[in-house]
């Protein structure tokens, strides 16, 4: 809003500036110097300029931290010097639009003078990066226009050691958006590692079976065993996959209390079943063919 | 007298066809002569044909006072001036803090012509508003007066309606037109989040205290954009607060003036009139009045039927849909609420703090509201989550929505099987592969015939 008022101010003031220019009574200024002295420094190595009379300086004035800027100047009503009640110097940040105005002392004869350090800126002021407007507001009560125009340009010098002092404030509006990190998945290792590992664990059996073909591992009991026994073996043998196959469902769909039941009478006829097969196993053993 | 008799009868009738503030149309107007209140007879209309109904009373009657048996007995209050010291022990600063927490609203005129009361300073101090020391001082401008009625003192200001306070802030106080604001008594904010300007003095004007011989200005306390001509607080509870620098600019004789600006400006009517329209109908809630509707939050699937709407429970990582509807009181109805150009609605997702902070956007319009909607994932952490729409901007009444779901962790059969990870496959492997065996060892040691006993027989 700010801005927006200064703009429109300032296009005010250019749609009023051209004709009071020509008036007879309008207030402007005389004899305007703006100094810069740095303190603890020598007399000579100050810096002075003269403004022209209601014109702007060309080039911009510097005001470091230890440094006291220094603007005098005579106010006056057309031709004749004189007292007025505003004047004024007007400094504005033109990124923001922030003002603030300094009021010079005045003399009855219209001599004004003003002193300003860096201490009596807003701190919004140290932080800028474009040199500051300052502008002369001279004006009074009556028919004379008032002047508004600028003076020169001030750039505040900064020791870049010194950390530019910031004012925190907080207005309601929107904040920044936080958009949540999620961890990241777990990995697999690369299918290939898997494969190559996978491969290795299936090899197991065939050499468990080619060792156990070496040893002489056979079946040759087989026939005689079903012979003797055909119930129980077989069902004893069937009961022993239904577990495997009972486990198999438990890992893919089955919950607990579908497995227990199921278990129970697999594992009920591989007992009772069992005792008949393991009973014919023995028989062998007496029989010496063990 | 009898004028203004008849019209309140006239407007009593409209007032029960018109529509009313948001929040109730009883206004209590404290003005300390009766004999002014026929200066501003054409405001007082105003307020009656937009349904107000207007008592007027003076703060030396001790009768009255704002509450009866501890409710409000008014809805809204305008100030007038005193010329007194101040408003008398019914309207002490306490009881005014006290009719703002209870939901009331205040419209505080200030004049230049006299001294501002302390009273008043120590009720605008409550608020970290700021009247100049000497409470007397007027804004006076050499650039931006009024040529017809004040060549010489240069104090009836003319401005621009204000625009927007920020590019994302609504304006309710923006037109054509110059207002012009006479001997305004000017004061500065105070850094407090619930204060926002509407009206700044212009960058060329100060204050300066009139009684004080033609003294040149030297020292002063605040200068242009600084000095604050109009100004409004909002209170957490959305109640409002509003200080008119110029009682003045609300009298008749201002609401048609002609005016002019120094240089070649044109001789121009003043917009005051539909600037106090403008003012009084935010500070009594008829304009900046939000409203939340359904809110409604679900998980992300294409049919939604009333069981899924709004569950207390969701898990980590689910998709979710959350939708809320904003309708905006606009003088006599909800209007759709629209957002200004650079501001969001933001939902946050908290447990603490945020997770989550996302922007709401408009998925549709009704009649009379706006529904704005996000989809986002819920976070992966478990615990006790809330839905949060927290919008507080100035010149619009606090919206503040809190609705806790509870975040739970995948249940043991959420997550994906064993056969599906690469990984896995080396182990399951393993598993089978050593059931297979023990199925073969179990068939070996049951039939085989050994091997040892047969050489042992051969020999």
């Amino acid at each position: 809003m700010q801005l927006w008022h200064s703009l429109l101010q300032l296009s005010v003031l250019a749609s009023t500036a051209l004709p009071t220019a020509a008036a007879a009574s309008a207030w402007g200024y005389t004899d305007a110097t703006v100094s810069v002295h740095t303190k603890g420094a020598g007399v000579g190595a100050s810096f002075k300029k003269v403004i022209p009379d209601n014109k702007a300086l060309s080039k911009p004035v510097s005001l470091g931290s230890a440094d006291t800027l220094k603007v005098t100047l005579t106010a006056q009503e057309g031709r004749t010097a004189k007292r007025a009640h505003q004047v004024f110097l007007f400094l504005q940040d033109p990124e923001t639009g922030l003002d603030i105005a300094y009021p010079f002392s005045v003399k009855e004869n219209g001599k004004s003078r003003i002193e300003l350090t860096q201490k009596d800126l807003p701190v919004q002021f140290l932080s800028v990066s474009e040199p500051l407007d300052a502008r002369l507001l001279i004006g009074s009560f009556g028919e004379a226009d008032a002047y508004d125009g600028t003076a020169f340009k001030l750039t505040v010098a900064r020791n870049p050691n010194e950390p530019v002092p910031t004012l925190e404030v907080s207005r309601y509006g929107k904040l920044p958006e936080i958009h949540h990190i999620f961890k990241t998945d777990a990995q697999s290792p690369p299918l290939v590692i898997t494969l190559v590992f996978l491969a290795l664990v299936l090899a197991a059996l065939p050499v468990l079976g080619g060792v156990w073909l070496v040893l002489g591992v056979n079946l040759n009991h087989l026939p005689t065993a079903f012979k003797s026994a055909p119930l129980p073996h077989a069902v004893f043998l069937g009961s022993l996959f239904a577990i495997q196959g009972i486990f198999f469902l438990y890992y893919t769909s089955w919950n607990l209390f579908q497995v227990l039941p199921a278990v129970a009478v697999a594992g009920t006829v591989a007992f009772i079943s069992g005792s008949r097969a393991l009973g014919e196993v023995q028989g062998r053993r007496l029989a010496g063919l063990r | 007298m009898m004028r203004w008799c008849l019209s309140f009868f006239l407007f009593g009738f409209l007032a029960v066809v018109n529509a009313l503030s948001s929040s109730g149309n009883r206004l209590l107007v404290v003005l300390e002569d009766a004999s002014e209140q026929s200066n501003y007879s054409t405001f007082w209309e105003d307020l009656k044909a937009r349904g107000y109904d207007i008592a007027f009373e003076s703060p030396k009657n001790d009768k009255l006072s704002l509450f009866e048996l501890g409710e409000r007995a008014y809805d809204h209050l305008l100030l007038l001036p005193p010329k007194s010291k101040g408003f008398g022990p019914s309207l002490s600063p306490k009881n005014i803090v006290d009719f703002l927490n209870k939901d009331g609203n205040v419209l505080l005129a200030l004049s230049g012509k006299s001294t501002t009361p302390s009273a008043i300073s120590s009720l605008l101090l409550e608020l970290d508003l700021h009247l100049s020391t000497d409470r007397s001082s007027i804004v006076v401008d050499h650039f931006n007066y009024d040529t017809i009625s004040a060549a010489e003192k240069h104090d009836v200001l003319l401005l621009q309606r204000p625009g927007q306070l920020r590019p994302d802030t609504k304006s309710y106080f923006d037109g054509e037109g110059v207002l012009a604001l006479p001997r305004v008594a000017p004061h500065t904010l105070g850094d407090n989040i619930l204060i926002a300007p509407i009206l700044r003095a212009p960058a060329t004007a100060y204050s300066y205290n009139p009684k004080e011989e033609n003294a040149a200005i030297e020292d002063i306390a605040a200068t242009g954009s600084q000095l604050a001509l109009v100004s409004t607080l909002q209170t957490r509870s959305s109640s409002r607060f509003t200080l008119l620098g110029s009682v003045e600019s609300l009298q008749d004789k201002w609401f048609t003036a002609t005016v002019k600006a120094p240089g070649s400006g044109k001789e121009t009517t003043t917009v005051n009139q539909e600037f106090a329209k403008q003012l009084t109908a935010w500070t009594f809630k008829e304009t900046g009045v939000l409203k939340v509707g359904k809110i409604e939050h679900h998980l992300a699937q294409d049919e939604i039927t009333a069981q899924d709407l709004n569950p207390t429970i969701y898990r980590v990582k689910n998709e979710t849909v959350f939708s809320i509807e904003v309708s905006e009181y606009s003088y006599d109805k909800f209007v759709p609420f629209e957002l200004p150009a650079d501001d969001a609605l933001q939902l946050e997702f908290t447990m603490l703090s945020p997770f989550h902070r996302l922007k709401l956007k408009p998925a549709y319009h009704t009649e009379n509201s706006t529904v704005f909607r996000t989809q986002f994932t819920v976070p992966d952490q478990h615990g006790i989550f809330s839905f949060r729409v927290n919008y507080k901007r100035p010149f619009l009444t606090n919206i503040e929505e809190k609705h806790e779901v509870t975040v739970r962790h995948f249940a043991h059969n959420e997550f994906a099987r064993s056969w599906k990870i690469s990984g896995a496959w080396v182990w399951i492997a393993g598993l089978w592969s050593v059931i297979g065996g023990f199925m073969a060892f179990v068939a070996v040691w049951l039939y085989s015939e050994p091997t040892s006993a047969k050489v042992k027989k051969n020999q």
